[in-house]
């Protein structure tokens, strides 16, 4: 039995986040024999979008129907809570071919309910157990895949587009991820996106101490797909960047 | 004093002429020991994998255990089965019920209610490869998956029933347990429920005492429940005199 392999992805907003994530599963549920988790931890849904599926159920959505229930008096005792939110996870689960995905929604509100904040924690981190790699798509932050995800990760993989903004913010990502308290990792490493050749990755190299995984170039298909809205999992099998993707996930020793 | 172990007396006699009126049912004797491989803890059954989808969010769904110090009215290690088995339903998803029937000592109205919860929660201690169980026990819904690969290499109703009838053996306050699972129709599982309901409402008055410690009855949902059942009067009394004592502590 193989452990559970955990990939974080960070990174500015607008860089390309959800795309590669999306180019990731699509290649990882391509390994046969191997479980995907998707979790998609940004408020926006995006990369269920990406991946041409519309969410039924948010973990939010279950946490909120419980606080409600809280609210009303109609709590059922601590086992049995637990026992329900993890019937309501797993029933959350959008299953397809080679792989699942968990949305968690829009972030908290409303009052401090710690307890049910922890105890779904937990059940996505027993759940992401059961799985042989999970790819967690985040918000442009660390801290919010250690609040409302986990704090564990195997690789936490920052994304930046060329421009020093992008790349700015990579690396203040890098910094605050370096003291492992918000987030504690294994390997930390940089994809770069919408890059126009080998010397502006080269050239972008020399801005950052980050290892760099891989460059993507810039896909006039997937902006294409963006625009018309369809699923990333449908890219042509020839797309250049799929098959970077494929390179990168290989130097994570997530594929063979 | 009302006995505590009358609670499910007249449920369990629903069951028992619900089982023996049931056309078309299959009976075994549990198996001594679980000859399936354990699943290592790491259980999911994802639709990929899928062979046999039991209860699930859009079928009919129930799961009740029932107790009795009644030894004699439980017929020890029997498994009975209503509509097909398992094996013969790769690729379905069918309507499911179960009910445990379980022989028990020593229940008193002190720890009824932790011995049932502890009863209860057996069902998470089974681990066979190729099976995966949630549940709602606030809803009595269990919604189990069973492996393509299982379903193919023979898990049957008698796999899964031997598997919880020997944790249930595991315990030294139980002497004698008995499995009906229900796989025929959403009807079938509706009449069931039916039949189970008093319990469920029993089971859920208690688990509302347990969490919520409020003993104010003119304002409970579950008045009615305690009224008509004056085992339940009798551990609301124990518990609040516990919680008054307590207090003064």
């Amino acid at each position: 039995m193989t452990e559970t392999r955990i990939v974080a992805m960070c990174g500015k907003g607008g860089v390309g986040k959800t795309s590669i994530s999306a180019l990731m599963v699509k290649n990882l549920s391509e390994s046969n024999g191997r479980r995907i988790l998707a979790i998609d931890a940004d408020p926006a849904v995006g990369l269920a979008t990406s991946l041409g599926i519309s969410v039924r159920k948010t973990v939010d959505d279950i946490r909120k129907d419980l606080i409600k229930k809280i609210q009303t008096g109609d709590a059922p005792g601590s086992r049995q809570t637990l026992e329900l939110l993890d019937y309501e996870v797993f029933n959350a689960l959008e299953e397809r071919d080679g792989y699942a995905l968990l949305a968690i929604g829009r972030p908290e509100d409303e009052g401090c309910f710690c307890k049910v904040n922890n105890l779904l924690k937990d059940i996505i981190r027993d759940l992401a157990g059961k799985f042989d790699i999970v790819l967690i798509d985040g918000e442009a932050g660390i801290e919010q895949i250690n609040r409302r995800v986990m704090k564990t990760v195997d690789h936490l993989v920052l994304v930046s587009d060329t421009s020093a903004k992008g790349i700015g913010v990579a690396n203040t990502i890098a910094l605050v991820a370096s003291d492992k308290k918000a987030v504690d990792f294994k390997h930390m490493g940089l994809v770069l996106n919408r890059v126009r050749n080998e010397e502006e990755a080269l050239n972008i190299s020399t801005r950052t101490k980050l290892e760099i995984y891989g460059w993507l170039c810039d896909d006039e298909a997937i902006r294409d797909f963006d625009f018309r809205g369809a699923p990333l999992t449908s890219m042509p099998e020839n797309s250049p960047n799929l098959s970077t993707v494929l390179d990168i996930l290989k130097k994570m020793d997530l594929m063979a | 004093m009302t006995d505590i172990m009358e609670l499910f007396t007249d449920t369990i006699s629903g069951v028992r002429a619900f089982i023996n009126h049931a056309s078309g049912r299959q009976s075994w004797a549990a198996e001594k020991k679980t000859s399936w491989p354990e699943g290592g803890g790491r259980n999911i059954v994802l639709k990929e994998d899928l062979g046999l989808e039991l209860g699930s969010p859009q079928k009919e769904s129930l799961s009740c255990l029932l107790w009795t110090h009644d030894l004699a009215s439980i017929e020890n290690g029997r498994i009975t089965l209503m509509g097909p088995d398992f094996t013969e339903s790769m690729g379905e998803s069918l309507p499911f019920g179960k009910v445990v029937l379980a022989g028990v000592e020593g229940f008193t109205q002190d720890n009824a209610y932790d011995l049932h919860k502890d009863l209860d929660f057996l069902r998470y201690s089974i681990d066979l490869k190729g099976f995966m169980m949630r549940s709602v026990s606030q809803y009595m819904r269990e919604w189990c998956r069973i492996s393509s690969t299982a379903i193919r290499d023979g898990f049957s109703a008698r796999t899964l029933g031997s598997a919880l009838i020997n944790l249930f053996l595991e315990k030294p306050f139980v002497k004698a347990v008995e499995v009906l699972y229900l796989t025929s129709s959403p009807e079938d599982v509706i009449r069931l429920r039916e039949i189970t309901s008093p319990a469920e409402k029993i089971i859920a008055a208690m688990n509302k005492m347990a969490s919520e410690m409020d003993f104010e009855c003119e304002s409970c949902d579950y008045q009615e429940v305690c009224d008509d059942a004056s085992q339940l009067k009798a551990m609301r009394d124990r518990l609040m005199k516990k919680s008054q004592e307590a207090c003064v502590d």
